[in-house]
This record gives structure tokens, sequence and C-alpha cells, in this order.
């Protein structure tokens, strides 16, 4: 009941913050058209007035791209540097973003005020960017223990059968991601504990994450099985979808462009939708609490 | 005396099963050499212990007074070796991991001892560290239509699996495991001026030259062993008063080179096509490729029977190894082939099809067509490639025989020319250099790459059906022969000619001087289109917009001209293709001599896009983007591909913030 309860009111709280969702694909969008916009520019000057781009029809063609000769070289360096560019800056704009957007999930009211939405953005950043940066290695750290490792040892065992390093892989990975599960649960309770509380405590937030995660084992980690569950579906859904789309015309790229901006505009919400499920999690389980103790 | 007598019958006795058939119903070859090999194996000294009888027949005008064998296996004895120093100069080895041969004793037909008229020569470089060339003194030279006959008993210690021989745990792959003559080539042969052996030492880049043989290989080994050899079992004893070993007897006839794998783990499959038996040897993880290797392989056997010539022989082994063997894989012993793949190879990849279909072709142009391989990479390698790319494409895909993934399509072509055209050292070296001398590590993209993609340049010029003409006249004439490139290029020559009669000259050698035998490099291009009105007497008007129209015809008449240019040394003919506004298409020829070329129109219409080579038959051409131009460039493509850009990152992005 307590999940339900969690997952409707969660997606309620995440429509009703639709702005601040459009907020956060704004900031998105923009911070990769810095990178996509001149790569889409060098992208025509290196085919100039050429026909070849008729080969790109059915989709990506090494040949046409290798051609391109220096200009390629050119533009997989810029690539290779924007993508650590958008990953430096997207981390810490998602630290930012996601601190205005789990204050505003906090009991929402319906309705949305963006000056509210940017003081918390700003006033949680601090906390937000050190959970997130020891999260992140946590899971790094978790991800080379319990994934890396023992996938290099099994494929460099020469006595064991063959294959055996694409089973390991299967096996801890299925380990792994209900790990993973557990971790972000962590996470997103220390970011909601956070913004309830006035002072910046990251360790504390993280503190009470990972003790909150165990304690309301039983109803929080379905919880977050769930949220990802989705999340997934809809990455594969995305999948199929976008990568096969192969507009031929003008009107077919604006479209293009909709749907995918579109999809993105979801995914979003989804995360949101965990953000605030988590969230009431937390308030059904405080409120619980306290009737506890005053009974 | 008894001794040698025995020893004598058991040579009369080769000598007649020499010329004997058992696998096939005629010989195949001359049989210049054959080998009798009883050999041993210790999987835990990773030793092989054998005695072999040998014969060379002296078929040559000239007194030959001593034999050269290759010792490959001395390749792996240490740092110093040829191979080593060319490889790297890789630092020694563990003892247990390095390879070598010993001749044990070496005795001709009269039981003479012949050590003592051994010694090592080194040919190519004269490396005194280098052991994989032997020479040995004849106590009486051979005279025309002689055979010698040797005798020798010798230890093979096999190398931590490397070069595609050797071990791997309880993983055994042997090749260049015995004493093997060269080649005696008289003169007139290939490229020989006088007579002479041709035995090269074991280089990093180099393989086969042997004269097709027969083999008699018996071999014991313990029992648990599943054996896969490029012969056929001819018998095999139930375990000896031990219980520890068997021995199996295998016969080869007309093969270049007798390799063999044992390991516990392989699984034996059988497919047939036609009259040819299929065996797949592969670790129990890896049947859900066994549909896929023999799909490959009679896709292979289908198109080089019908392009080239027949397989001749009724057996052919696959050996898929395990990931502990995985050096071994991607090598050809002409009945015998490695192939390589892994547990799991997504569907999408047809790399494991590409490596059987590649390593299976050698059987034609390594074992049936026996080139120099040392001398002339490019006729093993490159025309093999080139065949793989076709097969491969044709089977898998046009644009995706490599790869055929929604996201990406790769040919197998189009990696092979990418290889070449755009590799930095395209233009240091030409393909007459001897394998070991292709500086900078060219050596694979000359041999492979650059042959493949001239000899696709070279069916674009003549056409798919004369180029198959081509290979099934080179088949006919120098099938389990030895042929050199200039054998090969006369055969183009010969059919180019008599199909086409001079349309491309009285040869093609021009062709040939300027790509394989050449280092420049072909670069058409598109410089520009010029689309002016001009008034009823052909001048340009300037000022042009004010006339709308030619007041007497009530027309508009335009001089257009495309304007050509070759930027590379490289000079092929080509098509060009002009396309102007009103649809209209006209298909020029262009010699594509001239640096600069202009094709000059007058008329209604003006042009709108030019294609140079509009099926793109040049592979060799340097750059695809500057073969076209349009007054108006689609920019769909880049548009479309933005977008997903800009998705990609954005659900990158996401993905991996918390």
């Amino acid at each position: 009941m307590k999940i339900l309860n969690s997952l409707k009111t969660g997606m309620l709280r995440s429509m009703k913050l639709w702005k601040g969702i459009l907020i956060t694909w704004f900031c998105s969008f923009l911070l990769v058209s810095i990178v996509a916009i001149p790569m889409k520019s060098a992208l025509n000057a290196g085919f100039g007035n050429s026909m070849i781009t008729e080969k790109l029809s059915k989709g990506i063609n090494i040949e046409v791209f290798a051609d391109l000769g220096d200009s390629l070289k050119n533009l997989i360096s810029y690539f290779s540097g924007g993508l650590f560019m958008i990953l430096l800056v997207g981390f810490l704009l998602n630290c930012f973003l996601s601190g205005g957007l789990f204050s505003s999930l906090k009991g929402i009211s319906g309705t949305f005020s963006s000056s509210k939405f940017f003081i918390a953005s700003v006033k949680n950043f601090r906390s937000f960017f050190f959970i997130s940066l020891l999260i992140s290695l946590i899971i790094l750290s978790l991800a080379i223990i319990i994934v890396v490792f023992p996938v290099i040892i099994a494929s460099h065992s020469e006595s064991s059968p063959d294959g055996s390093g694409f089973r390991t892989a299967i096996l801890v990975t299925s380990f792994f991601v209900p790990v993973l599960a557990l971790v972000l649960l962590a996470a997103d309770y220390g970011r909601a504990w956070q913004v309830a509380h006035d002072k910046n405590n990251c360790f504390k937030a993280i503190g009470f994450g990972f003790v909150q995660t165990f304690r309301t084992f039983f109803s929080s980690y379905p919880l977050m099985i769930i949220l990802l569950l989705a999340q997934v579906m809809f990455g594969w859904l995305v999948l199929e979808i976008l990568p096969g789309f192969r507009p031929v015309n003008e009107a077919g790229i604006i479209f293009l462009f909709l749907l995918s901006q579109m999809l993105f505009f979801i995914k979003i919400l989804l995360k949101t939708w965990r953000y605030g499920s988590v969230t009431k999690m937390m308030e059904l389980d405080i409120a619980e609490k306290i009737n506890n103790t005053q009974a | 005396m008894k001794i040698y007598l025995i020893s004598l019958f058991t040579f009369l006795i080769y000598a007649g099963s020499a010329s004997s058939q058992i696998i096939n119903k005629k010989q195949l070859s001359v049989r210049q050499t054959g080998y009798r090999i009883d050999a041993k194996l210790d999987p835990v000294t990773k030793t092989i212990s054998a005695n072999m009888e040998a014969f060379w027949v002296n078929m040559s005008a000239d007194v030959v007074p001593d034999i050269q064998l290759h010792l490959y296996m001395n390749a792996f004895r240490n740092s110093r070796t040829t191979m080593n120093v060319e490889s790297g100069g890789s630092s020694d080895k563990k003892q247990s991991e390095t390879g070598w041969i010993n001749i044990k004793s070496f005795s001709d037909r009269d039981g003479n001892d012949m050590i003592a008229n051994m010694n090592f020569i080194s040919p190519d470089d004269g490396n005194d560290n280098d052991h994989t060339v032997l020479k040995v003194k004849l106590s009486e030279p051979a005279v025309p239509g002689d055979t010698v006959f040797i005798k020798v008993v010798f230890e093979t210690k096999l190398p931590l699996i490397t070069r595609r021989t050797g071990y791997s745990d309880d993983f055994f792959f042997v090749a260049q495991w015995f004493p093997k003559f060269g080649v005696y080539e008289p003169a007139g042969m290939r490229y020989a001026t006088k007579g002479g052996w041709n035995c090269h030492q074991f280089h990093a880049n180099s393989e086969f030259y042997s004269n097709h043989s027969l083999y008699n290989v018996t071999i014991t080994l313990p029992v648990e062993y599943v054996v896969g050899t490029g012969g056929v079992l001819m018998n095999e004893t139930s375990p000896d008063s031990t219980g520890r070993n068997k021995t199996l007897t295998y016969r080869a006839e007309d093969i270049v080179d007798f390799a063999w794998t044992a390991w516990p783990g392989y699984k034996v499959f059988t497919d047939q096509w036609e009259n040819v038996k299929i065996s797949l040897l592969l670790p129990n993880d890896r049947i859900e490729q066994v549909g896929r290797q023999f799909t490959a392989v009679k896709y292979a056997l289908e198109y080089f029977a019908k392009n080239v010539g027949p397989y001749p022989w009724p057996y052919l082994t696959i050996v898929d190894p395990p990931s502990k063997g995985a050096r071994s894989g991607g090598m050809e012993y002409t009945t015998l082939f490695t192939s390589s793949s892994s547990y799991m190879m997504p569907e999408f990849a047809h790399y494991p099809e590409m490596v059987t279909i590649h390593e299976f072709g050698h059987a034609y142009f390594m074992g049936i067509l026996a080139s120099n391989e040392f001398e002339e990479p490019w006729m093993d390698e490159g025309i093999n490639s080139f065949w793989e790319e076709r097969i491969v494409d044709h089977y898998y895909g046009e644009n995706s025989g490599l790869i055929n993934h929604p996201f990406l399509k790769v040919s197998d072509e189009a990696l092979a020319r990418l290889s070449y055209v755009h590799s930095g050292a395209r233009q240091d070296v030409t393909n007459k250099e001897y394998s070991w001398n292709y500086p900078h590590g060219t050596y694979g993209m000359m041999s492979y790459d650059k042959t493949a993609t001239v000899l696709y340049t070279l069916m674009g010029i003549i056409g798919e059906e004369t180029t198959n003409e081509v290979f099934r006249a080179y088949y006919k004439k120098w099938a389990f022969k030895y042929p050199s490139g200039k054998d090969f290029i006369d055969i183009v020559n010969e059919v180019v000619t008599k199909r086409w009669g001079d349309k491309f000259g009285p040869d093609l050698n021009w062709f040939f001087d300027q790509t394989l035998y050449g280092t420049g490099i072909c670069d058409y291009k598109v410089a520009n289109i010029l689309n002016s009105r001009i008034d009823t007497t052909g001048v340009e008007i300037s000022g042009a917009h004010t006339i709308k129209k030619d007041p007497k015809t009530n027309e508009i008449r335009f001089k257009s001209e495309v304007q050509l240019e070759r930027a590379g040394e490289v000079m092929l003919p080509v098509e060009v293709l002009v396309h102007f506004k009103n649809g209209k298409e006209v298909m020029e020829s262009w010699d594509g001599k001239s640096r600069i070329k202009d094709f000059v129109y007058t008329g209604e219409n003006e042009i709108e896009w030019v294609k140079i080579d509009p099926d793109f038959k040049i592979t060799m051409d340097v750059n695809y983007v500057n073969n076209s131009m349009t007054l108006y460039p689609d920019r769909i493509p880049v548009r479309r591909l933005t977008n997903k850009l800009i998705s990609f990152m954005q659900f990158f992005m996401n993905f991996f913030f918390l």
C-alpha cells in the first residue's frame, strides 16, 4: 500500500513539476547543443557540395566519414573533448538542478515557483555535489570490485573453460544491478533528507540515506526496483524508436527533433518520478514514526 | 646390413606409394616431395619425438649437390632469431616457453650418417643466430631424375603458443614442426635465372612456399585427446598396453604443409558439401557457432567452385580453437585451417565467417596455386583477401558483409579499402618487396588491403565476368604449379585482350605498373560546376540577370561546364555522370590521364550535379568525398545525424548522473 501510495504521489508531484522538468530539459539541451551545433557546421563544411552524403541515407557509413580525412580527425578530437566537457559540466548541472527538483517535490502544494526552484538549487548545491560525488565513487568502486575484477580474472584464467569471462560478466552484473539499486536508493533518501533540513551536511545525509534504505528495505527496495524497471523499459523503447528512424525530408527532420526531445523530456519525468516517490516514501515513514511515537 | 635392407625396402614401398592414389582418384600434382612421419606427442614436456623418411626428386636438368630444409620451429629458440628480431626483439622467454627442433640423426638412402654434412644457413639476412634453414651436402650430387631419400630422427619442442603454433595448457596446435624441403627452382621457373634452392628463413611476415607433397603421418598421443589434421584418418589403433596412448594414421595428398591439433576438449561435427566432407572441431561452449561455420565454408566452396575452379580434395577440416589457444586462430594449411570466434559471438558480427572464408580461400591461393609467399606475399594474402571480401559481401550483404547491425553496417570491402587509402604509409613501398622488407608495419596493409583494393579497381575497369574468367584461366593453367606475379599478370592480359580486344591497350601492364608496382595514389575530383547564360552566338552575357530569355528563340541558353582534376599520380579510365536540371543525364568517359579535364555543354539546361565514378568502381580512389559536386547539397543526412547526436548525448548524460 505504501509502495503504491508513494508511486502515485510521486507521479502526481512530478507531473505538477513540469516547469522544473522543462528547465532541466532546456539546460541539458543547451549544454549538448554547445557541442553538437558546431559539429554540424564542421560536418557540413567537410562534405561541402559533395553528394557523398547520399551514402548516409541508410545510416552511418564509415567510408563516408573516413574519407573526410583531416576533418574527421578534428571532429573526433572535438567530439571527445566535447563529451568530456558535457560530462563535467553536466555533473555540476545535475547536482544543481536536482537540488531544485528534490526541494520542489517536497510536500508539493500544486504551484511551481521558478524562483524557489533556483533558490533551492543554489542552497543545496554544495551538499548535493558531495553526495553525488561520494555516491558515484561508491558505485564506481563497487563496479570495479564486483564486475571488473572477477571478469578479468575469469577471462585470463588459462584453465577456465571457454566463455567463462562472458558467463562471469553476466553473473556478476546480475548481482551488481540490485546492489546499484540499493545505492541509488540511499542517494535519493540522502538528498530527500537534505532538502528537508536547513543545514548542509552531506555526510549526515548519506548516512541517513543508507540507514533509511535498510530500515525500510522491504518497502523501499521494491519501490526502487519498479521505478528502475520503468526507466529501463523506457530506455529500450527509445532504442527501438530513435536509431532506426531515418527521415529523408525537412518535415521528417523536424518531427525527429520533436520526438527525440519529447522522449528525453519523458526520461527526465521518469527520473523525477523516482525522486518524488522516494521523497513520499520518506515522508510516509517519518509520519508513521511520529504516529508511533505519539501512540 | 639387415637394417640397411629393411630401410631400403621401406623407402621403395614409400616411393611406390608416392604415386599411388588413396584419397583422390587422380594425382593432383607431380609430388616432387613426400614425407612419412611417425610422431609421438608428450603433453607433459610439450615435445614431439619423431622419425621421418622423406624424398625429393630432382626434376631439373641440374646436378644438385645439396638439399635445403626448413627447420622453422627454431624461430622460437631465442630472442636473436630473425623472426624475433623482426618482431621487435622480444626478450628471452622461459625455457618452457621456447620452441626448437633438434635433429638427432640424419642419414641418406644408404644409411650414411649425414650429420657432419649439415650446416645452418641464413640466405636472407646472414643472421648466424637463426637456425631455420638447414643445408645438407649430399654424399653424391643428385643428377637429373634422381630421388634423394633422407631419414631423420628429430625432437620438436613446442613453444607457448605463438605465431599459430605451440601449446597452451593441454591445447596443442602443431605447425611448422618437421624438417621440410625448400623448393628447388631450375632456371626459368618463376624469376630464377639459374637453378637453386628457394628456401627462406622464418620471418615475422611469411608463411609458405613449398612443393605439393604426399604425407603419411602417424601420431601417438594420450587417448583422451581429440585430433584434427590436414589429412584423412586411415587407421586408429586401440589404446596400447598401458591403456594411455592411441596411435592415429593420416594420409594427405598434394598439399604444401601438414599441421595438426590435439585437445581433449574438442567436439567434432561433420557436414557435407557436394563430395567434400567437412569436419569442424570446436569447444563445447561454442556449439552455437557450428551452423555459422558450416554455412560460411559452404558459401566459400560454392563461390570458388563457380568462379575460380573446383576444390579438389574430398575433405576439409575446420578448427575453431578454444580461448586459450586463440593465438592459433586464423591460419591456413590447405585442407585444414583455423577460424576464430568466441563464446556468444553476436549474429550481426560476421567476423568468424570472414575468418573462415579467408582461411579457406588460402586452399586456392596458397594450396592449389602455390605462389611464393615470401617473395610475392600479395599473390596469396592479397588475392585471397579480394575473394574473401567478394564472398562475404555477396552472401552477407553488399554494404553489411562484416557488420550488419541496425546502427552500423560495414562491408568487408570497405574496411580493406579504408585500411589502404587512409594509411599514412600507403606510398612508402610497392608490392614488389619480399615479405620481410615492408617498412613501418606496412606488410599487412600492402599485402592484404592494397592488393584487394587494386583487384577491386581492376574488376571495376574490366568487369566482374572478365575478372572471374581471369581467375578461371589462372586456375586452369597454374593449379598445382608455382606461378609468379608475372604469370598472373600474363593471364590477365591474355583474358582481357581476348574479351575486350585493345579497349584497354595492348595489355594491362600499365595498370599493374601504376597500382600494384607503383607508389602513386589515385584521386579524381570535381573541381567546379559553372553555368552561365549565353546569347544566340554563344557569347556569355555579363549581367545576365537582366535578360530573362533569348529574344529570338524565347529561351534561355546556357554554357555549362564541369571542371575535373586528377589530384593523384595514378591514371585510370573513369566514368563521369553529368546531371542537368531537367533530369537529363550524360555519362562521359575520361581516360583519366590529363591533370585537368573539362566537359562543356551548351543548351537550354544548367548542370545540377556531377559524379566521377558514380558506381564507386575505382575503389583505389583515396577520397570519395571530392568525387561529386552538386549545386544543391543535401543537408538532411547531417541534420539527422546532429539530431541523433544531441539525443545520444542527452540520454548518455542522464544515464550516468544520479
